[in-house]
């Protein structure tokens, strides 16, 4: 094999050794591209080792090392400087030929050479390797600075020699690459992997004196990312501005976007990963924060508009900076409230609430809640502190409202009376899971409500209604509202609506159970009867204010059940609710034989005619016990479907020609007063129950804490009641005083404001 | 496989997992790139060879030291023990195991080269200067004043 200089011997001295070592070096640093032997490798290596081992002195003797107090010797001083004095020269003709360069072609210059000269210090590391791991790591161990593996020692030269007397010419390298960036951000077509070169060798001359393992971002950040960061400041602050005043938010939220994007993607492409935060943090200010006002302004705009997709861009933009979302926040919440309270505006009638149609109010407030959902969800990503505002919102136009005016009572109650509407039979809602969807609905709207108790004893009533009526539309239904009631406020909120199912399976047994005994008993039974014997706590029905005579004709069976009663269950007492109860009566006279559907007191009245055909008011009021002014009521409705005449004052005539279309005639129709009395009379039930809801909360509280403070309890008092309604302050003080009077609780010996709980 | 040339011009043909235990050739394969040339290996003769053969055949398999490991380089060298195996490889004379210490630290062999020295360290355990002197066929060019100065600096090493 040929080599250029035969390979020294193995104790030759520096020159020879030097001679051959340079021009194996220059030879990888300069032309590797045509290739290296085996055998030339190995010679270099082990002539560099040879000299490191040899034990003789070579050139200067390092003075620590006299006296032989040190060991072994460590050869390698004179072979490491020499390759310092090598890249040295080897730089500063690089640096020659770069000096007249600028911007790409410098950048060019500079990355070539920069992939030739790391490429080749690895190398040469690795030929030199045991001068790293004999004398190199003896003069570290040793203290010594500013000694350095071989390939370290290739990037410090570089650095020093190469690398900084171009940025000392005004950043020249760095604002090339800068200007090529700003290329770039004008949208022309740039050499990325160029700039990836560059970029990617400041950082390698990041080098930790004290660690070479560890990078050190200090050149790159030095003289690069400071001045990177800066440029971008004033490039984006220039460009936003521009944008924004020849554009509009919406076309500029998306240029944000993108260059938020592109930005992004920058920092993955070509720059170290280390200023992904700063670059991003800095761009959103620039971009997002400095414009927000503005931003912030074209939101009710947007709403508006329902421009979905700007509101969400909007969305995501603001989440990216502090504080960013807070403003949406408030100005949604007032564009709901605003929404809520004009839909509800703009369905009120003429006739004023009383006029409004339950399913109308309660439709208008699910659109209006069903649309800023779905914004919610699909503009704002279901983000929490939107959904806060919307619950906000909600809660207020749900309770106070054109329709509602300042009572909070209304909303509950038309809410009350629309899941009646879908709970009955006619409820017109002929889909499958349609009814199901209606409750959940209702449900929505439920949990906005503030006085819980008012849709409780609304909803009682109606329930008790529909079911001494039979005219539930399923129990299916009934039991999976009663749950959702439940699940939302809890057992004691449903425990009367479910004791009401329970009567009423109990009353249907018993039924059964007493006409089976009729039969064995008595074989005249020539009445079909049927009973509900309802629990007095459970159920919101009265007894009837005024007096009734039982007609002769129900007398027995009445006796028979009152008897049948107490023999099962001696000691309770049976209240007979009459205005409750119904009859179906067949008239005998006419042909077809009519079957009248008819209320106690209609079929009172009625079975008066079996032996009159004319009777005069007075004589009514004497035969059925009922009051004047609900018996002229009664007749009323008679007179109407033309049962009965009316031609003289206060005289009722028998209607022998009675004709009807149906068979099946119903005249148990409510009376007017008894609609209008209804509603005052459940808002009076809610005020004394209420009393005792306070009351009790009070009594719980006091037997719990022994002693309290007035303000302290009142706060405690409201924060246990909330839930159900919002107790009045002065309602609160009543109930204390009650309490004071009833002596379940005292004043405290010599305070005003301090209670104690008596036991 | 890798074909290595020893200075007394003996051919060795060798896995590449085998030779690849010097750092040395594992660094040049690497760098210029795998070929059918010769590699010479100039301070190695056969004979020492074949034996750094033996023991990097027997730990191919086993994983290369890593940077951690030689950073914890110090625990390493407190401990004088040595595997069965490479005590029983070991086992050469005096000659023999001095050219396999130098071939260790000329191929970069770290283990082996470990291996050698641990086990000069237990000959000189417990001997006498004059004891190693003879052991290791020195002569002694101290004067006696040189000497003396020597014991006195290094008392405190004394084991007594």
């Amino acid at each position: 094999m040929a080599l250029a200089h035969p390979m020294p011997s193995a104790n030759s001295d520096l020159a020879t050794t030097w001679a051959f070592l340079e021009e194996g070096v220059d030879h990888i640093m300069t032309r590797l591209k045509e290739g290296v032997s085996y055998s030339k490798y190995m010679a270099l290596y082990t002539v560099a080792y040879n000299y490191c081992t040899s034990s003789r002195m070579h050139g200067t003797p390092d003075p620590s090392a006299l006296g032989g107090r040190s060991g072994a010797n460590l050869v390698g001083s004179d072979l490491y400087n020499n390759l310092i004095r090598y890249f040295v020269r080897h730089l500063e003709t690089l640096r020659d030929t770069s000096d007249p360069l600028l911007d790409v072609a410098l950048l060019r210059y500079y990355a070539d050479e920069w992939d030739r000269y790391t490429t080749g210090a690895n190398y040469i590391n690795r030929l030199f390797t045991y001068l790293n791991r004999h004398w190199v790591k003896r003069e570290k161990d040793e203290g010594r600075k500013n000694v350095y593996a071989v390939y370290t020692l290739a990037l410090v030269q570089w650095k020093s020699v190469f690398f900084v007397h171009i940025q000392n010419k005004n950043s020249k390298l760095a604002n090339a690459v800068l200007r090529l960036i700003e290329a770039q951000r004008n949208g022309e077509t740039i050499d990325q992997s160029l700039v990836k070169k560059v970029v990617d060798s400041f950082v390698s001359l990041g080098l930790d004196d004290s660690d070479t393992n560890k990078a050190s971002f200090d050149v790159y950040r030095t003289h690069f990312e400071t001045p990177f960061i800066t440029a971008t400041e004033q490039y984006y602050t220039q460009e936003s501005e521009a944008f924004l005043a020849e554009n509009s938010v919406s076309a500029y939220m998306k240029r944000a976007e993108e260059r938020l994007r592109e930005e992004e993607d920058r920092v993955e492409i070509y720059l170290s990963s280390t200023t992904r935060k700063t670059l991003v943090s800095k761009c959103e200010h620039v971009l997002i924060r400095e414009h927000a006002n503005t931003i912030w302004d074209d939101f009710q705009n947007l709403l508006d508009y329902d421009k979905d997709e700007d509101l969400q861009r909007m969305y995501t933009l603001m989440s990216r900076i502090p504080e960013g979302l807070e403003p949406l926040r408030k100005r949604f919440e007032d564009h709901v409230k605003r929404a809520g309270l004009a839909a509800v505006e703009k369905i009120m009638g003429e006739g004023g609430v009383d006029a409004l149609e339950p399913k109308a109010y309660v439709d208008a407030l699910l659109d209006v809640h069903k649309k800023n959902e779905e914004t919610v969800t699909r503009s704002f990503r279901g983000e929490a502190g939107f959904v806060a505002s919307l619950d906000r919102a909600c809660k207020e136009f749900v309770n106070k409202n054109a329709a509602t005016g300042s009572s909070t009572q209304k909303s509950p109650e038309l809410l009350a009376k629309h899941t009646d509407a879908l709970l009955r039979k006619n409820n017109k809602l002929s889909e499958e899971g349609a009814l199901e969807e209606a409750l959940n609905q209702v449900m929505t709207l439920f949990k906005y409500i503030e006085d819980k108790d008012v849709f409780q004893t609304f909803y009682t009533t109606k329930l008790s209604k529909r079911l001494i009526h039979g005219v539930s539309a399923s129990d299916e239904s009934e039991a999976s509202m009663i749950s959702k009631l439940k699940e939302a406020c809890g057992f004691e909120y449903t425990n009367k609506l479910q004791r009401m199912f329970t009567d009423m399976s109990l009353s249907k047994d018993l039924t059964d159970s007493f006409k089976e005994r009729m039969l064995q008993t008595h074989d005249d039974m020539d009445i079909n009867f049927s009973v509900m014997v309802l629990g007095t706590n459970f159920w919101p029905l009265n007894p009837p204010a005024h007096t009734f005579t039982i007609p002769a004709d129900i007398l027995p069976t009445y006796e028979r059940f009152q008897r049948y009663y107490q023999s099962k269950h001696s000691g309770r007492k049976l209240t007979w609710l009459w205005n409750y109860s119904k009859n179906e009566l067949r008239a005998n006279y006419t042909n077809p034989k009519y079957i009248l559907m008819t209320s106690s007191y209609q079929m009172a009245v009625l079975v008066q005619y079996n032996n009159n055909d004319t009777l005069s008011l007075d004589e009514l009021v004497t035969a059925t016990g009922i009051g004047k002014d609900i018996l002229v009521q009664v007749l009323g409705v008679l007179v109407k479907a033309k049962i009965l005449i009316n031609e003289e004052q206060e005289q009722y005539d028998f209607n022998p020609n009675f004709k009807s279309k149906k068979i099946r005639v119903n005249l148990n129709q409510p009376i007017k007063a008894e609609v209008k009395a209804e509603s005052t009379e459940v808002l009076k039930t809610v005020d004394e129950d209420r009393k005792y809801v306070i009351q009790a909360t009070i009594v719980r509280i006091m037997k719990a804490r022994k002693t309290m403070k007035n303000q302290a309890l009142i706060q405690e008092v409201i924060g246990q009641i909330a839930s159900r309604f919002n107790p009045k302050i002065p309602d609160i003080k009543k109930a204390i005083d009650t309490l004071l009077e009833k002596d379940y609780i005292e004043r405290a010996d010599g305070s005003r404001d301090t209670f104690n709980y008596v036991a | 496989m890798v074909n290595l040339v020893t200075s007394d011009n003996e051919s060795f043909t060798v896995e590449k997992a085998v030779a690849s235990r010097s750092v040395l050739i594992k660094n040049m394969l690497e760098d210029v790139g795998e070929s059918d040339q010769p590699i010479p290996l100039p301070n190695v003769t056969a004979s020492v060879l074949k034996k750094v053969l033996e023991y990097c055949d027997h730990h191919k398999n086993e994983p290369m030291p890593t940077s951690e490991d030689l950073a914890a380089e110090d625990t390493r060298k407190r401990t004088t023990d040595i595997g069965e195996w490479d005590q029983k490889f070991i086992q050469v004379d005096q000659e023999m195991l001095f050219e396999i210490i130098l071939a260790a630290n000329y191929l970069d062999i770290k283990p082996l080269l470990d291996v050698g020295c641990k086990t000069v360290a237990n000959m000189i355990k417990g001997k006498t200067p004059e004891e190693i002197r003879k052991l290791f066929n020195i002569v002694n060019d101290f004067t006696p004043e040189e000497e003396a100065q020597i014991k006195k600096e290094n008392e405190w090493a004394e084991d007594r």
